[in-house]
Order: C-alpha cells, then structure tokens, then sequence
C-alpha cells in the first residue's frame, strides 16, 4: 500500500544543513495499523509527511497504493488517503456537520447524499445530537471524533495519524484507538500512527518502526493487546 | 445657546446635505478599491512573505513597499504628489473624482496590511489541513483561510472605513469637499464655530454607526 525506498530529506536548522531522515526503506501493507515511535526529534512526522505528500524527499521514491508520488501525481494521490491530527484542526468558524462535509465541498459530488453520509459517520463516532455545535464547545476527545469524521467522508484507502491521542485523557485515548481500530476492520483501511506513546501502539499496531537520529533501528511484529478503557480509579486500585 | 446651533443647523441643511453626499461619494469609492485591491495585495503579501507557500522577496519587497511608501507619507503631501496622476487618469487633478484616486490608494494600503496581518493570525497548520483534505491553492483561501478570517477582516475593514472617513476631512485642498472641508472653510475660518461643533458631532456619530455595524457583523460571523 505504501513503499519508500531509500528516502532521505535534509532541513536547515540553525542555518545549517541536518540529515533529519536518512535512507529510509519501508513497506506498510493493506488493511495495516502500523506504528512509527521514537523521541522528539527522530523523523517520525517527517515521514509520515513524506508519506502524504506533504513534505517531499530530497532523495529516494516513495509509492503510494502502486504510484510514485511527486509534484505531478501528489494531488490526486493525497484524495486517497485522510490525516487526523494532533490538534484536530477543526474549523471554528464552522459547525460540526459543516467540519465533516468540508473535504466533499473540495469535491465534486452529490451534497444530498454527503449530508446523509455526515449524519452516518456522525452516529458512527457517538455525535449525532452535536450535529449544529461549533467546535468551541467540545470537549477533546469530541473534538478528535468530529475529525475523524471528517476523515471518513470521502471513504480513504490510507489514513495518517500524527499523535491523535496526546491532547487527550487516558480514557478519551482509548475511546478514539478503539474508534480507529473499528474502522480498520469495518472499512478495511490502512492507518500509519505516529506516537511517542507505546502503550497507545502496542493497543493497536501490528507492525511498528521504532525511529531514532532519522533512521528506522528496529522494525518489530506485534500482536496487539487490545483496548481496555481504563479509569483513574481502575489504573491506581488494579496493581 | 441650543437655539443657535438649531439656526446654524437650518441655515446650513443645503450645504451640510452636500458635503454628506460628498464624503460619502469619495468614501463609497475608495471603500470598494480597499476592499477588492487590499485583499488581494494582502493575500499576495502574506503568499510571498516569510513562512509564505509562495515565498518570493521580489514581489513581497515590491507589495510592502508600495504599502509602506503609501503609509508613511503624510496625507496631505501625498495628495498634492498625487495632482499628476490625477491629471493623467482623469484629465483633471482636482474636483471630487480626483480624490477619490489618492484616497482609493491610502484604503488599499491600510486594508492589504491589516489583511495581511489577520491572516497571519490564522493557525498554521490550516495550510496541511486543507492540503491533507486535497484543497487546491484557490480552495485553500476561499474555503480555509477566508473562513477562517473572516471576522478578523471585518473589524479590519471597519477601521479602514473609519480611517478613509478622517482621512476624506482634508479633501479640500483640491477640491475634494465633503464634511470636513465644511467644517474647515465655512466653520473654522469663517469663526462660525457651531457649524464645526454640528461636523465634528456628526463625524462622530457616522464613525459611532460604522464601528458598531462591523462589530456586530464580526460577532456574528466569529464562531470560534
């Protein structure tokens, strides 16, 4: 589903010119959940950047769902695939459902069906009754399903996660992996999650590059361990 | 004391009427040129500028050039500078069309900056956001940072109409008219001071309603 082969990318930091990754080889397979680690600094959102097109390499070749990725395909490539983010970045001036629609306005389309589809995807994360809220007025993890929404809408073969829990509690955590994982196997997407959280990786990856100075150091299998929502009380009292 | 400014007041209707009409005339054209050029000046300037997805020094040193040159004259020089190009434009280099040239072009510069500076205000991450959503670049401004901005351009808005309004005072000094000139040439050298208290009244209350109206269009629109 995405292959990168030999893809390195310079930045200038402090004016000076800093191999951030360095000859990455990659695979992730269809209908994968797989994880990117490492600490701050290691080239985790660089590539999963690269991987969407956003950012491009200095060196190497990148190929999404069989195309190789560049300025002329890159376009077309990225309406395949949907990114959550971090911050969610949700429109404020725009409610929930319009949040949710906005990729389809970007498109051609039947809006008809797009509002029918919105309301189904709003049911699916739990916010049907938020459908004419601003997003002022969620809450964290609210805010992170109206997003995932948003992603769903325009059906994405390949989702990009960059740190889609660490705004959020423990608990709203595992309410938005146990999300990503039903959509996983509901509509057979493939989900590349970047996090400095292993446990948030081991709930859920099957497959996880652990990063460090720009290159992968290790490459493990997983079996994931399953998502378990857990309390305050229920973490402190268990042992 | 009141029955004086009443009298005054009555014996000026016809002219005050006039210099309404006037102000409004030079303020009506020089609002619509900040409008439509000072919008696009200033998503050229925040396009090319540092961080900027089409980052160029030319003709971001060339746009904020022009904005600052426009600036930093002082008005009443610019307006005399302006006498030629009036001239070429329009044939003439006074009268109200003329002002509404060197006025139109002060409303742009203050409105392409301040539209600059809103949509710098924008989160940053809106860019990827909408290129992560597959928006073009056009889409990117009209769905995102429009959007986005929206109120911010508002009050921005408001205030260069309140500046083009003080601005529009000192239109006289070729011909321009308007409130101020009233106020300037019948009140002041004239010593006849309850016509200028009457201007200077009536100044404020238009800047009073203009505040107020983009204040409330900017909360209306601002969900955020």
């Amino acid at each position: 589903m995405i292959r990168l082969e030999k893809v390195s990318k310079d930045f200038f930091i402090g004016g000076e010119k800093t191999r951030v990754i360095d000859g990455i080889n990659l695979h992730v397979d269809k209908k994968e959940i797989f994880g990117l680690v490492g600490e701050t600094g290691s080239g985790k959102s660089t590539i999963l950047r690269m991987m969407n097109g956003f950012i491009e390499p200095d060196e190497g070749s990148i190929y999404l769902m069989g195309k190789l990725l560049n300025s002329d395909t890159r376009h077309e490539l990225v309406k395949e695939t949907s990114m959550i983010f971090q911050g969610f970045n949700l429109l404020g001036n725009l409610n929930v459902i319009e949040n949710i629609l906005l990729p389809t306005r970007l498109r051609k389309g039947n809006q008809r069906e797009n509002i029918g589809k919105a309301r189904e995807l709003l049911s699916f994360v739990g916010l049907s009754e938020f459908e004419e809220a601003y997003i002022r007025t969620l809450s964290g993890g609210q805010k992170q399903r109206v997003a995932i929404a948003r992603t769903l809408i325009t059906n994405p073969r390949i989702i990009f996660c960059d740190e889609p829990t660490s705004a959020l509690d423990e608990k709203m955590s595992y309410e938005i992996l146990r999300l990503l994982k039903d959509i996983n196997e509901r509509f057979e997407t493939t989900i590349v999650m970047v996090s400095h959280d292993i446990g948030v990786i081991k709930s859920v990856c099957s497959r996880v590059a652990v990063m460090e100075d720009g290159r992968i150091s290790e490459l493990i299998s997983l079996t994931p361990k399953g998502i378990e929502p857990v309390s305050y009380k229920e973490a402190f009292l268990s042992g | 004391m009141v029955e004086r400014y009443i009298e005054t007041f009555n014996r000026f209707r016809s002219p005050l009427v006039q210099s309404l009409w006037e102000t409004f005339d030079m303020m009506l054209a020089s609002m619509a040129a900040a409008l439509v050029i000072g919008l696009v000046l200033g998503f050229i300037m925040f396009m090319t500028g540092a961080g900027g997805i089409y980052k160029n020094r030319a003709v971001y040193f060339m746009t904020s050039g022009f904005v600052n040159i426009t600036r930093s004259i002082p008005f009443i020089l610019f307006i005399i500078v302006m006498i030629p190009v009036n001239r070429m434009i329009l044939g003439t280099g006074f009268g109200v069309d003329a002002s509404k040239i060197p006025l139109s072009l002060i409303g742009v510069s203050l409105f392409a900056r301040f539209t600059e500076q809103d949509l710098l205000d924008v989160n940053k991450n809106i860019f990827e956001t909408s290129y992560a959503m597959g928006a073009s670049t056009l889409q990117y401004f009209t769905h995102f940072l429009l959007r986005e901005a929206r109120s911010s351009l508002v009050l921005s808005f408001t205030s260069t109409t309140v500046s083009l309004l003080s601005y529009s005072t000192v239109m006289g000094i070729i011909g321009g008219g308007g409130l101020g000139y009233l106020a300037i040439s019948e009140g002041y050298y004239n010593f006849n001071y309850e016509l200028m208290w009457i201007i200077i009244i009536l100044m404020v209350l238009i800047v009073h309603g203009i505040q107020t109206a983009g204040n409330n269009i900017a909360k209306k629109l601002d969900k955020r």
